[in-house]
């Protein structure tokens, strides 16, 4: 099944190690996910990519038990904070085996988020940083 | 710059009428506001009509029947905010001059949408949509953090459901009409955990129209007229900007401008018709809005202030979690139910001796900002 990304320069994988590709200011110092060609703070368009921290804390998730347009019901989202001080919103994996709770650490991963007839739809997705993940 | 009266105020029952057209909702509602002003269609200089789900000039089609043709008529969307843009745009219409008599109206026919059953996502593209975002799970997630933060409990949130469900059953125009308890609330179906289906409003068919008219004008049709103190309407800011997402920034920013054009404070305002698309938002509203500082909430809501009898009524209407949210409809409902408390005309749901309201409604869901619009309206006697 052909892999397609569900969007082109969200993230990377370099050396093994995944990141979702953010822009930083050069002006004003202002980061964003996903990256723009110019400073949503100030208009700078003084902005250079950058990778960001792949971990972060969970400042809030929430389950929805009613479909969405690709996924079933039940699945977990949530905002999650980040070092560069700024907060993702994600789908959230791996809540069936860890209960979730605000201001636990999580991790980004690059995974499979949905499947169509045709197509695997790859994006990011965080999960709770476990023991086992830790390794 | 000159004073703006609402003249008249229509409203259709709301409810799910999936056999009716959006026009005729439309026209229904338009028709009641117009007999209620004592005005000929033929009197109507220009017509702003809100609607997202319908298609094309769906406003000429509603005023058609009406008995409004031949004039200035603007489609208006802005998401929930989208009937408050109408009588936001109408209202500036006629303070500047360029008008002296319009109407506003909002529909939406939920039912005959393309997301009918579905939660309301954002536009096809956006990135939080494509990642399962929808309104009310944006809602759940600052529901989740609010109640982590502020130790507010889900039988507090439901109260309000249960005041507002109970303030409707007395309202001609409301979907529900039926008392529910904090343990019917709780326990309805979980849909965006902590939310069940009762702490949020269903979305509904349904249309509500106001003629307004320039002041000198409007002494002609009406011996009260209801005079438009304030009229905001605000886009959201970024999200990064954004401190906490249990705090609405443009509400508050809103509010901030809406009292400084009407020259009064929240000390002044009497009755209030708010945004409760989930019974948090109610809350979290009552801080924005400037009717107690943050932390008093919760007091304000269990000691009846915002009750029916209280000191500020919030909804007495029943809000949007009992009358039910037609998305464009919305704003101009609430001014409509703002106008009959006014002028004394809200039968079991009157609030005694109020001169000054607040209408309240925001909405639309865009990645990266904090939401579409908002918009707030203060009408005075």
């Amino acid at each position: 099944m052909p892999k397609v990304l569900l969007q082109k320069g969200l993230f990377e994988e370099a050396d093994g190690e995944p990141a979702l590709i953010g822009s930083k200011c050069g002006s004003c110092g202002q980061v964003l996910f996903p990256a723009k060609p110019v400073c949503l703070n100030c208009m700078s368009t003084d902005v250079e990519p950058i990778r960001l921290n792949r971990d972060g804390k969970l400042y809030t998730y929430t389950t929805v038990y009613m479909a969405s347009e690709h996924f079933p019901p039940p699945y977990t989202v949530g905002w999650i904070e980040i070092s560069e001080d700024i907060r993702i919103f994600s789908q959230i994996r791996g809540w069936q085996e860890q209960p979730l709770k605000i201001g636990m650490d999580m991790r980004m991963y690059i995974e499979t988020l949905w499947q169509d007839d045709d197509r695997e739809v790859i994006g990011f997705v965080f999960r709770p940083v476990t023991g086992e993940a830790q390794r | 710059m000159r004073d703006v009266a609402v003249i008249g105020a229509g409203s259709t029952v709301f409810g799910k009428f999936p056999e009716r057209a959006v026009f005729e909702l439309g026209a229904e509602a338009a028709r009641a506001a117009l007999k209620d002003a004592g005005i000929s269609p033929k009197d109507i200089q220009f017509a702003y009509y809100a609607n997202l789900y319908g298609g094309m000039v769906e406003g000429q089609a509603a005023l058609r029947d009406a008995g409004i043709t031949d004039i200035e008529i603007t489609n208006v969307e802005n998401a929930c905010t989208g009937g408050a843009t109408a009588v936001r745009r109408a209202w500036y219409d006629i303070t500047s001059g360029l008008y002296d008599i319009g109407i506003a109206v909002g529909t939406e026919s939920m039912t005959t949408s393309p997301i009918a059953g579905k939660l309301i996502t954002p536009a096809k593209g956006d990135l939080s949509g494509e990642l399962g975002m929808n309104t009310m799970a944006k809602f759940a997630l600052s529901q989740r953090r609010y109640m982590e933060t502020t130790g507010v409990t889900l039988e507090q949130i439901a109260t309000v459901s249960v005041k507002n469900h109970h303030n409707g059953c007395t309202n001609p125009y409301s979907q529900y009409k039926k008392e529910f308890s904090v343990e019917d609330i709780i326990n309805s179906r979980l849909i965006c955990d902590p939310i069940t289906q009762l702490q949020g409003c269903a979305t509904t068919d349904g249309a509500a129209a106001v003629v307004l008219a320039s002041l000198d004008i409007a002494k002609r049709y009406t011996v009260r007229p209801v005079i438009i103190a304030a009229s905001v309407i605000r886009s959201g800011d970024y999200a990064f900007r954004q401190k906490d997402i249990t705090f609405s920034d443009m509400t508050y920013k809103a509010s901030k401008d809406a009292y400084t054009m009407a020259g009064v404070g929240p000390e002044d305002i009497r009755l209030c018709e708010l945004h409760d698309a989930f019974a948090v938002n109610e809350l979290q509203h009552y801080v924005e809005l400037g009717f107690c500082e943050r932390g008093e909430e919760v007091k304000l809501l269990m000691d009846g202030v915002t009750s029916l009898g209280g000191r500020l009524p919030v909804n007495p209407s029943g809000g949007l979690l009992s009358k039910g949210h037609p998305l464009s409809a919305t704003g101009v409902a609430q001014i409509a139910e703002i106008v009959w408390q006014l002028r004394g005309q809200a039968g079991d749901n009157q609030v005694p001796h109020a001169r000054v309201g607040l209408a309240h409604t925001m909405g639309g869901e865009v990645a990266d900002l904090e939401a579409g619009a908002v918009g707030i309206h203060i009408l005075k006697v």
